[in-house]
Parts: C-alpha cells; sequence; structure tokens
C-alpha cells in the first residue's frame, strides 16, 4: 500500500514538472521545435560568454548540432567553450537545479534573466528524449576533467549524477585541454534556417560580442566560422543598488523585511543610489516616518508611503523630495569601433556608420544606447534593411514589430538619409543593416517572452536621436560618394577623353597633335582633392593620401584639415608635411601658394589600429574657392569639438579616482554569491 | 527636290566638325561641336520649301562633362570610320557600325540608340544624308502594289525593270533603303494617285478587294513610322510624277505623327525635310469626325495618348485650323479608333463606301 502511495506522488511530482514546463514553455523558449533548438543554444552559449567574461577568458566557442533521430526530429547539440569550467562539486547545482531571479539588491548589466538557465535544457532533454545530458568539465588547478551524465530527479528537482569519472580531456590537437566546459544532449526540436535560427543567433550574437570566436556546425555537415575581431573584453560592469525611482512595492517590501538596519534614514542611504543624507530625511518627512524606524517592523502602510514619497507623491513644503542620478558606470557598451567589427566581419559592406549614446536614466535605472549601420554592396537593395536588436547584448530575435527598438527605428524618416522607405514610415529598404542595442540595468520587456522591449519614451527618444545622427552619417557618405564618382569623371575626361580628341582630330585633319594644358585648366576649371584610406597590410598601418590639384588659372592658398582617429589611440606617424592639431581628432595643414597646374601631397599613416578600423578620411577646407572632393569647414564644428574636449579635460580633472576596476583573473572559478543567474553564481 | 551625291563634298563637310574641334583645343579651350536643337521649339516652316526646317537655335556640345566629350570622341571615330568606307566603296549598317565601335576602346557607344543619334547629329551639322556616309538603316523600306514602273540598280549592277502590280505578289514591291537617283529611277506609270497606308491588315484588306485596280492608284504599306526610304520614294512620285499622296491611318495622336512627319516633315529629320516631305499630300482618315460619323468602335484615350494630343497642340505643325479642331475634338470625345474598326460594317465597307466617300470629296474618286 504505501509502495503505491509512493509511486502515486512520483506520477504526480513527475505530473507537475510537466505541467510546469507544457503551462510555461511559452517564457522558457520551449513552445515549439524550432524555438527549443535556439533556446537551448542560447542558454548555452550566454552561459558560456557571461563565465568567460567573469573570469576575463577570451571565449572560444564551438557549436555543432546533428540529426540524432530524424524521424522523431531528434537532435543532439553540443557546445563547447575555453570558459573556467566548473568544480566537480558544483556540477549538479549548475545543470540541474532550476535558477529564478537575482538577488534584489544587486543592480547591474547581465545577459541573464532571460531564460531559466541551462538546467531548462537539460529538463526539456530529459522531458523529451528522457536521456540525461553529458557534461564534461575542467578546470585549470586539475590535470583531469570530470565527465559525467546529469538527469533530472523530478519527485525532488534535484539532479542525478550517473557514470561521473575523470578523464583526459584532449583537444583535436592532442593537446590537453586547460580549462573549459562542453554539453552533449538530446532533445526534441527542429533545425530550421531564416531570420529565426540558430544561425541566426549565433550571427547576431557574435556581432556584439567581438571578443569571442564563434564556430558552428550545422546539420548538414556545413562549417560555420566567426572569428575574434578584438582582444578586449567587455568592461567588467559593477553592480549598483537600486534607485528609489526604479523600484517596485514588492521589492521595498523584500528590502525592508530582510534589512538589519536599526534606523530608516540609514537603510535609505545604504540601500539605495541617488540618497544623500538630507534626501534620506527628507523622504521620511514625506513618508510621515520617522528617521528612527527600524525598517523590520515597517507596516505595510508604511512602506506605501515611503513608495509615495520615492515616486514623488509625497512631497515636503511643496517640493518633491530631490535625488541624485544613479551611477551609469554599471553599463557595459559595445562601444562605436567594436560594434563596427562585429558589424564588418558578418557582413561585408563598405560604410558602416556607429553611434554610442552617452548613458542615462530612465526610472531610476541606467541605460546606454548603442546603434549602428551598415550599407553597401553586399545587401539587397529591394527589401527591408535587416534589423538587429539586442538586449545587454542578448540577440532579440522574434515579434519583432511590437520591440520599442523597431519602432523607434520606424520613426525616422529615412527617405532625407538615402534610404528607401515608403511615405517615410516604417522599416526602410536599402542594402542596410541597422543594429541597436540597449545596455541596461533594467531591460522592460513587452512579456515573459522577453523578445521585445516595452514602450519607454526617454528610451525611444534616446534611440531615435541616435539613429538621426547615424542617418546624417550615412547621408553624408553618400554625398561624398557621389561627389568622388564626379571627380574620377572628370579625371578620366581629361586624362583620356580629352588626349584621345586631341590625338584623333589631328590624325583625321593631318595636323600636329595640340597642347592640351589650356583646355585643362577651362574644363576642370576647380581645385580638386583625391583622398585615399587604405590599409596597408605589410606595415599594418592605414596610409591615408590627400593630394590637391590646381586646375584655375590663379594661384590658390588653402588650409586642409582632416579627421582621424586619435580618440580610438590611433597614432599619426610619417606626417612629413606636419601641420598642426587644430582640435580633438582633427588635424590641419597650411598650403601656402598652390600655383595653377600645381598639386600638393600630403601623406601620413595611421599605426595603432587594425584593418577596418578607419576606411575613410574626411577632407575639409578652409579657402575661398570651392574644392571639389573635400568639404568646407564648418567653424562651429571645430568650435563644438573643441568645447566638448575642454569639458572631456575638466571631468578627468574632477574625477582622476574614478578608474575602472582592473580586471582580476582569480582562480578561474567564480563560486558563491556574485548576485547573477549564470553559470557559476545565482541562487544555488 | 534632286539631289547629287559628292563624296568629296561629304568629306569636306565632315572635316568641318574635325576642325571646329581642333581649332577649340588650339586656343586652349575645350572642344565643341555645335548643332541646331532638335526639338519642335526649333523648326519653322520654311516658306521657299514648303516644309518644316529647324530653326536658328543652336546647341553646343562641349567637353566639359564625361557623357558629352565621349560623345565628341565617338563622332571623330564616327568621321574616320565614313571616310575609310568612302574610300573603299563599302557600306554598312548602323548595327554593324555600333558592333564595329567596340574596337573604339573610349569611343565605343554604349547603346545602338547613341550611334543612331551620332549619325543623325552629323547628318545635321554637315548638311548631308546617311547615304552619303554610306550608313544604312536596319529597318526595311515599305511594299508597294500598283500599276507602277521602276528601274532598280541590282548588286550586279546591272539595271532591272519592274512593275509593281505585273512582276509581284500579294506581298508587293519590296523598296530598298537607298531610293535615290542612282538606285531608283521611275520609269513611268498608270495611277491616278498613291494612297499611304499604316496598318499591314488594312493593305492586304485593300490589294485582296482588288482596290489598286479598280480605283487606279498606288497602295504603300507605311509599316507604323514611315521608313525614310518610304518618304523619300513617295516624295519623288509626288514631285517627279505629280501624284496626289493622300494618308489613310489609324485614328489617334500617333497617327496625326505619322501624317505630319509625311507631309511637313519629321522633328527628327528636319535637317532633310525638303527631301523627305511631300506638303501636299492629304489626311484621309481616320478623321475625329469619322469615330463620330460612323459610329465607328472606340477605345478610351490612355493618359499617354492625351498628352501627346496636347502636345500636339502646340506643334507648329499642327498650327492650322484644321487640325487644331481635329486634335481637340479627339480631347473632347476622349476615344481613338483603329482603321479596321471599319470592318464593324462587314470586310468590303471599307472599300465599297468609306474610302470612295473620302475619295469623292477629295475629287479623287
Amino acid at each position: 500500500m504505501a509502495d503505491i502511495a509512493k509511486k502515486m506522488a512520483s506520477n504526480q511530482k513527475q505530473i507537475a514538472i510537466s505541467e510546469f514546463f507544457e503551462k510555461n514553455k511559452h517564457f522558457l523558449g520551449f513552445d515549439s521545435l524550432p524555438r527549443s533548438i535556439i533556446t537551448a543554444v542560447k542558454e548555452s552559449v550566454d552561459n558560456s560568454l557571461d563565465a568567460c567574461e567573469e573570469a576575463r577568458i577570451l571565449p572560444d566557442i564551438k557549436v555543432k548540432i546533428t540529426k540524432a533521430d530524424t524521424k522523431k526530429d531528434i537532435l543532439e547539440l553540443t557546445t563547447e567553450d575555453n570558459g573556467p569550467g566548473i568544480p566537480q562539486k558544483s556540477i549538479e547545482k549548475v545543470f540541474g537545479q532550476l535558477l529564478f531571479g537575482s538577488r534584489f539588491h544587486a543592480i547591474r548589466q547581465s545577459r541573464g534573466q532571460q531564460g531559466i538557465g541551462i538546467t531548462g535544457v537539460v529538463m526539456y532533454s530529459q522531458l523529451t528524449t528522457g536521456k540525461p545530458t553529458h557534461v564534461l568539465s575542467k578546470i585549470a588547478e586539475e590535470p583531469t576533467a570530470v565527465s559525467v551524465k546529469i538527469g533530472l530527479d523530478t519527485r525532488k528537482n534535484k539532479a542525478v549524477k550517473s557514470e561521473q569519472t575523470r578523464i583526459i580531456w584532449e583537444n583535436d590537437d592532442l593537446t590537453l585541454k586547460e580549462h573549459g566546459v562542453r554539453v552533449t544532449t538530446k532533445m526534441k526540436g527542429k533545425y530550421q534556417r531564416g531570420r529565426q535560427s540558430v544561425f541566426q543567433y549565433l550571427r547576431m550574437t557574435s556581432i556584439v560580442n567581438p571578443h569571442a570566436e564563434i564556430t558552428f556546425v550545422d546539420p548538414d555537415g556545413e562549417t560555420y566560422h566567426w572569428p575574434r575581431v578584438t582582444e578586449k573584453l567587455p568592461r567588467k560592469v559593477d553592480a549598483i543598488k537600486p534607485h528609489p525611482h526604479g523600484i517596485e512595492l514588492g521589492q521595498l517590501q523584500r528590502m525592508c523585511r530582510e534589512s538589519s538596519d536599526s534606523r530608516l534614514s540609514v537603510f535609505l542611504r545604504q540601500n539605495f543610489s541617488g540618497v544623500s543624507m538630507r534626501a534620506a530625511k527628507e523622504l521620511c518627512e514625506a513618508a510621515e516616518l520617522d528617521v528612527s524606524t527600524k525598517p523590520k517592523s515597517m507596516k505595510p502602510d508604511d512602506i506605501r508611503a515611503m513608495l509615495e514619497a520615492f515616486q514623488g507623491e509625497r512631497v515636503v513644503g511643496g517640493k518633491v523630495v530631490k535625488l541624485l542620478s544613479p551611477p551609469t558606470n554599471c553599463l557595459s557598451p559595445i562601444e562605436e569601433m567594436l560594434i563596427k567589427k562585429g558589424l564588418s566581419k558578418t557582413i561585408d559592406s563598405k560604410f558602416i556608420s556607429t553611434m554610442t549614446r552617452a548613458p542615462t536614466v530612465s526610472h531610476g535605472n541606467p541605460f546606454q544606447v548603442e546603434v549602428g549601420l551598415i550599407f553597401g554592396d553586399g545587401m539587397a537593395a529591394d527589401k527591408p534593411v535587416e534589423v538587429l536588436r539586442f538586449a545587454n547584448r542578448v540577440p532579440l530575435m522574434y515579434q519583432q514589430g511590437g520591440c520599442l527598438l523597431t519602432k523607434s527605428i520606424e520613426s525616422v524618416d529615412w527617405r532625407q538619409y538615402g534610404l528607401d522607405q515608403a511615405g517615410g514610415r516604417g522599416v526602410p529598404k536599402g542594402p542596410a543593416a541597422i543594429l541597436v542595442h540597449l545596455a541596461s540595468t533594467n531591460v522592460q520587456f513587452t512579456s515573459e517572452a522577453k523578445e521585445a522591449l516595452s514602450d519607454n519614451e526617454i528610451v525611444f527618444e534616446e534611440t531615435r536621436k541616435a539613429m538621426l545622427e547615424m542617418g546624417r552619417g550615412l547621408r553624408k557618405h553618400l554625398e561624398k560618394k557621389k561627389k568622388m564618382a564626379k571627380t574620377r569623371e572628370k579625371f578620366e575626361l581629361i586624362n583620356d577623353i580629352l588626349p584621345a580628341i586631341a590625338e584623333k582630330s589631328a590624325s583625321i585633319l593631318e595636323r600636329p597633335v595640340p597642347d592640351l594644358a589650356g583646355s585643362i585648366t577651362k574644363i576642370m576649371s576647380a581645385v580638386i582633392c583625391n583622398e585615399s584610406t587604405t590599409w596597408n597590410k605589410d606595415t599594418k598601418q592605414t596610409d591615408v593620401s590627400i593630394t590637391l590639384f590646381n586646375y584655375t588659372s590663379r594661384a590658390r592658398s588653402y588650409s586642409i584639415l582632416v579627421n582621424w582617429p586619435e580618440k580610438s589611440d590611433g597614432k599619426m606617424i610619417g606626417n612629413e608635411r606636419g601641420g598642426r592639431k587644430e582640435a580633438m581628432g582633427i588635424w590641419g595643414w597650411k598650403i601656402e601658394t598652390l600655383e595653377p597646374g600645381e598639386k600638393a601631397h600630403i601623406e601620413y599613416s595611421l599605426a595603432n589600429l587594425e584593418k577596418g578600423d578607419w576606411t575613410e578620411t574626411d577632407v575639409f577646407f578652409r579657402g575661398s574657392q570651392d574644392v571639389i572632393g573635400a568639404s568646407k569647414l564648418d567653424e562651429k564644428m571645430l568650435e563644438e569639438i573643441r568645447r566638448q574636449e575642454q569639458i572631456l579635460v575638466e571631468a578627468d580633472k574632477e574625477m582622476p579616482a574614478d578608474k575602472e576596476a582592473q580586471p582580476t583573473f582569480d582562480s578561474g572559478v567564480v563560486e558563491g554569491d556574485t548576485g547573477q543567474t549564470t553559470l557559476f553564481g545565482g541562487d544555488v | 527636290m534632286a539631289r547629287v551625291n559628292d563624296p568629296e563634298l561629304t568629306k569636306q563637310r565632315l572635316h568641318l566638325v574635325v576642325e571646329e574641334m581642333y581649332d577649340r583645343i588650339v586656343k586652349g579651350e575645350p572642344p565643341t561641336m555645335t548643332l541646331p536643337v532638335r526639338t519642335k521649339n526649333n523648326i519653322g516652316f520654311d516658306k521657299k520649301l514648303g516644309v518644316y526646317k529647324y530653326g536658328k537655335k543652336r546647341s553646343t556640345r562641349d567637353a566639359t562633362s564625361l557623357g558629352s566629350a565621349k560623345n565628341l570622341l565617338r563622332a571623330l571615330h564616327v568621321v574616320e570610320f565614313i571616310e575609310e568606307m568612302i574610300e573603299a566603296g563599302k557600306s554598312s549598317t548602323l548595327r554593324e557600325m555600333y558592333y564595329i565601335s567596340e574596337a573604339w576602346g573610349l569611343g565605343k557607344f554604349g547603346s545602338q540608340n547613341e550611334s543612331n543619334n551620332l549619325a543623325e547629329d552629323l547628318e545635321v551639322v554637315t548638311s548631308c544624308l546617311r547615304e552619303d556616309f554610306k550608313l544604312r538603316p536596319e529597318e526595311d523600306g515599305a511594299r508597294m502594289i500598283g500599276n507602277v514602273t521602276l528601274n532598280e540598280l541590282n548588286r550586279r549592277g546591272q539595271w532591272m525593270t519592274i512593275n509593281a502590280r505585273d512582276d509581284v505578289g500579294d506581298s508587293g514591291y519590296g523598296l530598298p533603303y537607298n531610293v535615290e537617283i542612282e538606285k531608283i529611277q521611275l520609269k513611268e506609270h498608270d495611277v491616278k494617285f498613291l494612297m499611304a497606308i499604316e496598318t499591314g491588315g488594312m493593305f492586304d484588306r485593300l490589294v485582296e478587294n482588288g482596290f489598286d485596280e479598280e480605283y487606279n492608284c498606288g497602295l504603300i504599306h507605311l509599316k507604323g513610322q514611315p521608313a525614310r526610304s518610304t518618304r523619300r520614294i513617295m516624295k519623288r512620285m509626288n514631285e517627279e510624277w505629280d501624284l496626289p499622296v493622300v494618308v489613310f491611318l489609324d485614328g489617334d495622336p500617333w497617327s496625326f505623327r505619322i501624317f505630319a512627319s509625311i507631309a511637313y516633315g519629321a522633328i527628327k529629320t528636319a535637317h532633310i525635310s525638303e527631301y523627305l516631305a511631300t506638303p501636299s499630300a492629304t489626311y484621309l482618315g481616320i478623321t475625329s469626325d469619322d469615330i463620330l460619323a460612323y459610329d465607328l468602335p472606340a477605345d478610351d484615350l490612355s493618359k499617354k495618348d492625351i498628352e501627346a494630343l496636347n502636345a500636339e497642340l502646340s506643334d507648329p505643325r499642327f498650327a492650322d485650323g484644321w487640325w487644331q479642331d481635329q486634335i481637340n475634338m479627339m480631347l473632347e470625345i476622349g476615344k481613338k479608333a483603329e482603321q479596321q474598326s471599319l470592318a464593324k460594317y462587314g470586310l468590303d465597307f471599307v472599300t465599297d463606301t468609306y474610302l470612295p466617300e473620302k475619295l469623292e470629296e477629295l475629287g479623287l474618286a
């Protein structure tokens, strides 16, 4: 009798777990066969990237999918990284227990929190194939790797280990694997291609993780490789305390309940960002609570009153309590240069414009918007541009239309920037892809599926502004291209066609070939600037060459200015003509006299850059006669550059101590409470 | 208007074009080519010749842009090519010249259209005919049926005599591209007038019904917009034999233009209107009145038709009252009709009723 009861209980539990999965499959990401395999890859790869980032390792990730049983739609997924590895005793926790949420008071930008973690994959695999997941893990400190199969005991919601052994883990080239994790799992799933696919997920992941090396082998045996394009790891982000403007009632209740502070004012000051001592006192006053109230003993009405004070619904002396903005150094943007690299390695096109906005705050949550636009021949000209959406470096692949990021793209009239757009609304058409990345401590999604960002006016405006700025970059590029084509034509005219006309007419008339100088001056009647910026693979430098031709009948005098990547640590070398720095990233040369028919050369190289970092140099001029191939210098723009430079210099003076935390490489294992739902942390 | 073929004169005139370019370079200026503006705004009625010719407006093509510089270079290549042909006693088609230009490097043509236009440019500037340049058009000439006898110089250099009624089949006598005196001689005829017909279907209908014999006329199939040789042979028969020419076309804005090119000269060939145009030609139908009077099955005017009609209203060739009335009436009724819509009343209606009525008005029946 007791046996039957036990069995029933177990059945019940089993049903409960299956039911849990069934009911929540949408937000777990396992609601359809094609999506299930994407989710599994995503959980695995996100874990690997997070682990490498924590351990300051440049990630090397391999993903392989094979068809295990075609008739039953069973796929086998193998993912391997070179992360720090998981110690033997932690494997069960990491793979066998559901992780939910992170600790409430640790707020920072993280990849996680967009699924239930790798345990969900183990569970899905168990439920659909009855097979355990194979884990191979090696940490640097140990000579051998642990090999173990993880199943789930659905009664106890606990991992079940089997076949645990220690083995020697060799790489393909027979060298010893230093550290890393390999996960092999069989699951029901369907491999598809297209906009929502494992391929697209990895491709997008590679764009926003330019420091990662990703290899993918699809079920047909086709290998795709996205190389690492930078050695620079994402900035290590600091956790920050929540800001009163961004807090919800439940969270505040939890914080009060778990607080051991004896005074409310101290509690406010120490657990929230942006709250000074004065502000803490004023908040208490607004909420009509005594500063010495013990947070733990606050009644629900008191907590509600405090929340109202937070939100400015309760005031002091007719005024809302002033709070400081939260710090924004908790964000890790990809940064312009790396977006450029990420885009250019996956999409083969010439022009890229990127824009990282300064961090800002919405409802107490710091956020930062980054956008990138790649334009060129490699893409279809008559189709809508590809929209690449990311939140905290995680690709968003579903619900494009309902997403705030898409809406901000659609709100721009792209026609004025050179893209097609029916009626000036909607996703524009053209040979382009638009990347948009939101980095935030608190990403707000429209639904549990976490695939589309919900509306937020401030974020929308920031994104829109970034789009406009980028659009201007595109327009400038297209105008320049047009101008260059025109200049090329003129040169073809005087170098090829005109001499041919002279020779042919002379030979028909049987007369001597006439001199062309006069005609050339009349035809060009302009000063022409030719610019070329090319990567020199021998010297590993970017060579810039500028030539100014005077095809007018008078002597001319100019200042020639160029932009160069000074801010990105470029070095200008071999600049024999000298000149001087005009502003941050702007160099200038004086060309005193350029006689009719004469040309002047400016040549220099840019070191400390990689291929693709700097592909186009803007040339400006100061002088009365127009220069074809260069833009007249906008003195106001120069002023603005100088002004911003000044601000930066002053800001540096003010905060000399505000240095980025030095990257630390600890034992390779990060254990315990990091406040992040990752492979190595979380509430296990 | 008889004309003589003088290769030396042709060469001289072509050299003037080359000299203009050469001299400009010597003067330190961009080379140029000056030619009349070829639009309807620059054609005017030449009272002496009775046809429309280009006016005084000149445009200068100078080598300050890549496109026009290339055009000048091409012109030089064409001049050289023409000289070579004149000297070798050869001729080529415009299409052949287009392919030959492949070897001209920077001066090669981008499209067949460019080579056709350039040949016309040179005709305009030099007042020569492209026959003088030894350039043949691709288009074939018209077909003709009727009791008309011609001498044609064949490939073997022998003159052969052809009667366009007795010596030909149902498709009639095919006109060669060159109908100048050195190739075609008008020998004798027994017809009262010539009738030019737009469509092949109508031409065949009239042939089948024996209209040419019954009404003692020559029938000429225009094949849409008539080739130069078609217009030239009509002009010659009109001039040398004093034969009236009547023109039987569809009733639409494009037919009006075909008539204008026959009677007054085409805008594109206004430089040689005096050789091609037959000012005394009469428009027989289909007129706008006919559409109403005969209650013909008609189509609505398209947007393009309406644009064409409006353009014709300001075209000097259609300035006279009768044409203004016809054009305005067509715009008013908003309809156009094909020649073959007359078949509404039976296959013989056109030969038994319509044409006799029309010819009677003109005193030709």
